[in-house]
């Protein structure tokens, strides 16, 4: 049985990824894979029937030099040490979805864009993540809404938004001027919400893609969330995706038993890319130890704190799926870059690391660029799934391996 | 909003556990006004994630310098506490939206309880650089936490009250505003929830119980300011600092909002941290 791990390489000939539909189909898109209520043990990571048929591995495209797009030019002024050389960091996450570099901000963490304009070089990110909107306008939590952590921080803005129609008559027409691609960051409460918002996003200039946020509580559903039940989260994919023609991105969450039969479920609706993680549900205590701290009772935790814990999601996600992974999780220097992509992801989001040092995505554009230019690689593809299994490895029924 | 290097001139304890910091750092300075703030980075990323606010307690444009005060309450002041002259730190600034003095007023009113002092000072400077009468009424526990009149400009009156009793009027600061309400033009204040409450309901009531007329009347009478506009704030009898946790402090992250008074939730960091009092929501503060 063939792995599905990803062999990345500059030459690795570019397979169509078999999820990418060009037109909106009808109904919802053919699951590939045996039923996900299946029990974990029958379903292993590398699983026939998975649509692996080709040998090899397939390719994560975006991230093989032959579906860069082109040969950007990082010849930038700044970038230290520079030899000029010319190195492909371009990354396509599917459905004509390219970004110039695999180096995003996260959602929730860089506002709309214009808000860190006076300090950040906005226009040299691969692309913005907007801040999380819903259908109708959120007032959000109580405060106290972030408090720091150890190596880390808990937050509950709770989706405070204006309303997808007050944040597109806002900033679409801005977005629409600009060179960065600008995904917005869905939420909602019901598959009906979700499907609203994308569909009116769908068509607008100046929104380049969809992330979709499925750690909400699914109120249909009693207020589970979408994120931790594959059924709810590939049938939300799925309902999204018959909306809009839009790129689509989808976020996990890291609260969960086993993310595979996630990622296979919303790879299997049509998700043209999947980005991991959000943040991990937290609590911290008020200082007179009389009631919790935040206003919510309960928060996201993020920064470098939580990187560990992204890895693992990546690493387990990417030899589940073979649509692109773009990691998110405590990123703050471009070792964290190299280890994500090591894991098998195409590109990463920046977070909690701006609110320090906001200049930080633009200076890892330019150093990961470096770092492929001191290695003699002409792209940063051959940098991608290196961590990964060589070989199959015997397939987990446990989906977290961790055994103290 | 600039980002740039500060290098440390002076740091000094000025009460048990409270600091007063000198930084030169010339493009934060310039442009700044008294109730903006900067978002300072510490060194230990790995530790400490996220920057910490501080009030320009004083700004300097001619030497570009300007200067903090703070109290030590966790790891990240005590960070700073440890910076030696010459160190240097990660600014962003200047921040959020400063007072605004009404070109008519003559007589400001400066409210500080405790560390608030820190939001208030520098309005103290401008104003009397502006020619304006200065009093200012500081609220303390006690004695220990008073600030030093030797750190004000010797202009300003300064009037203490302390919980305890220890120094001036025994009681809380709030209870001086009686006497100098009917002077003050205008008035400001900075320091804990409380404190700020209470002045809101003072200067809500204070036309009706002076029958005093209130500034700004005749320009824009009746037509409604947005929330966090510049001439809200001039038109205002009592214009109050917030403070909340954050995040970013550029706007972004919506971590650090106050109710205002139509229910809808106004950023501390960009549409504040100075707000007219009557535009905020104080009866049911979130927190
Ligand atoms: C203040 C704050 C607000 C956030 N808001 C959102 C949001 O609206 N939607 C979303 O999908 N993720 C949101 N996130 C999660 C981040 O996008 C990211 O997944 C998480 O913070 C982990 O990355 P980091 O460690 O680099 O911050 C938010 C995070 C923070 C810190
Ligand atoms: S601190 Fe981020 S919006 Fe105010």
């Amino acid at each position: 049985m063939k792995a599905k791990r990803r062999v990345v390489t500059a030459v690795t000939p570019y397979k169509r990824r078999p999820t990418v539909r060009k037109i909106k189909p009808a109904i919802a898109p053919v699951v590939r894979r045996p039923p996900i209520e299946r029990p974990a043990a029958e379903q292993p990571s590398n699983g026939a029937g998975a649509g692996t048929a080709a040998g090899g591995g397939s390719p994560v495209g975006p991230a093989s030099a032959s579906r860069a797009v082109a040969m950007h030019d990082l010849r930038s002024s700044d970038a230290a040490g520079d030899q000029g050389a010319a190195v492909a960091l371009s990354v396509d996450l599917g459905r004509g979805l390219v970004l110039e570099n695999p180096i995003l901000v996260a959602s929730g963490t860089f506002g709309y864009g214009t808000e860190y304009a006076d300090v950040v070089q906005v226009q040299r990110l691969g692309a913005i993540c907007c801040k999380g909107t819903t259908l109708r306008p959120r007032v959000g939590n109580p405060t106290p809404r972030v408090t720091e952590t150890p190596a880390g921080m808990l937050n509950s803005i709770g989706l405070q938004n204006p309303g997808v129609d007050a944040v597109l008559a806002k900033y679409a027409e801005t977005w629409a001027g600009w060179k960065v691609p600008v995904i917005v960051n869905v939420a909602g409460e019901s598959i009906a919400d979700y499907t609203e918002v994308a569909r009116r996003l769908d068509g607008v200039p100046g929104v380049a893609g969809i992330e979709l946020n499925i750690s909400c509580p699914n109120v249909g559903r009693g207020g589970l969330q979408f994120a931790i039940d594959p059924e709810a989260a590939g049938a939300v994919t799925a309902s999204v995706r018959r909306a809009t023609d839009l790129p689509l991105l989808v976020k996990l969450s890291p609260n969960v038993a086993d993310i595979r039969p996630i990622a296979r479920a919303i790879e299997d609706a049509g998700a043209d890319a999947l980005t991991a993680i959000n943040t991990l549900s937290g609590i911290a205590v008020a200082p007179t130890r009389q009631r919790p701290l935040l206003g919510n009772v309960y928060g996201g935790l993020s920064g470098p704190a939580v990187k560990p814990v992204g890895l693992r999601i990546v690493y387990e996600a990417s030899q589940a799926v073979r649509i692109p992974i773009v990691a998110i999780g405590g990123v703050t220097e471009l070792a964290d870059v190299l280890d994500y992509l090591a894991v098998g992801a195409v590109a990463v989001q920046v977070g909690t690391a701006i609110f320090a040092d906001p200049t930080l995505p633009v200076r890892l554009v330019d150093q990961l660029a470096a770092e492929c230019r001191a290695r003699g690689l002409s792209s940063y593809a051959s940098l991608i799934g290196t961590a990964l299994p060589k070989k199959a490895a015997a397939p987990s029924a446990k989906g977290v391996e961790y055994r103290p | 909003m600039r980002l740039a290097g500060a290098e440390l001139i002076d740091s000094r304890e000025i009460l048990p556990g409270q600091w007063l910091q000198d930084y030169r750092a010339p493009e934060i300075v310039a442009g700044a006004r008294a109730g903006q703030f900067v978002h300072v980075r510490t060194g230990d990323y790995s530790g400490l994630v996220l920057r910490r606010p501080f009030s320009f307690n004083t700004i300097d444009v001619a030497s570009g310098t300007l200067s903090i005060h703070f109290r030590t309450i966790g790891r990240g002041t005590e960070w700073f506490t440890r910076l030696r002259p010459g160190d240097r730190v990660d600014m962003l600034g200047p921040l959020g939206r400063p007072f605004e003095v009404d070109p008519r007023s003559r007589h400001l009113l400066l409210v500080a309880g405790g560390l608030g002092i820190a939001g208030v000072r520098s309005l103290a400077d401008e104003a009397i650089r502006d020619g304006r009468q200065v009093v200012l009424l500081f609220g303390g526990a006690t004695a220990r936490d008073v600030y030093p009149s030797s750190l004000l400009p010797d202009e300003v009156e300064y009037v203490v009250a302390t919980d305890d009793g220890s120094v001036g009027h025994h009681g809380f600061v709030t209870e001086l505003v009686e006497a100098y309400e009917a002077w003050a033009d205008q008035a400001f204040a900075c320091g804990p929830l409380p404190m700020l409450r209470s002045l809101a309901g003072l200067a809500a009531t204070r036309r009706r119980r002076l029958g005093v007329a209130s500034l700004g009347r005749k320009r824009g009478a009746g037509r409604p300011l947005p929330a966090g506009s510049a001439q809200a704030r001039r038109k205002a009898f009592l214009q109050v600092s917030m403070e909340q946790n954050m995040g970013c402090a550029v706007g972004a992250c919506l971590g650090c909002v106050v109710m205002d008074a139509k229910g809808a939730p106004q950023r501390v960091c960009r549409e504040g941290p100075v707000f007219a009092a009557d535009e905020l929501e104080w009866e049911t503060a979130w927190q």
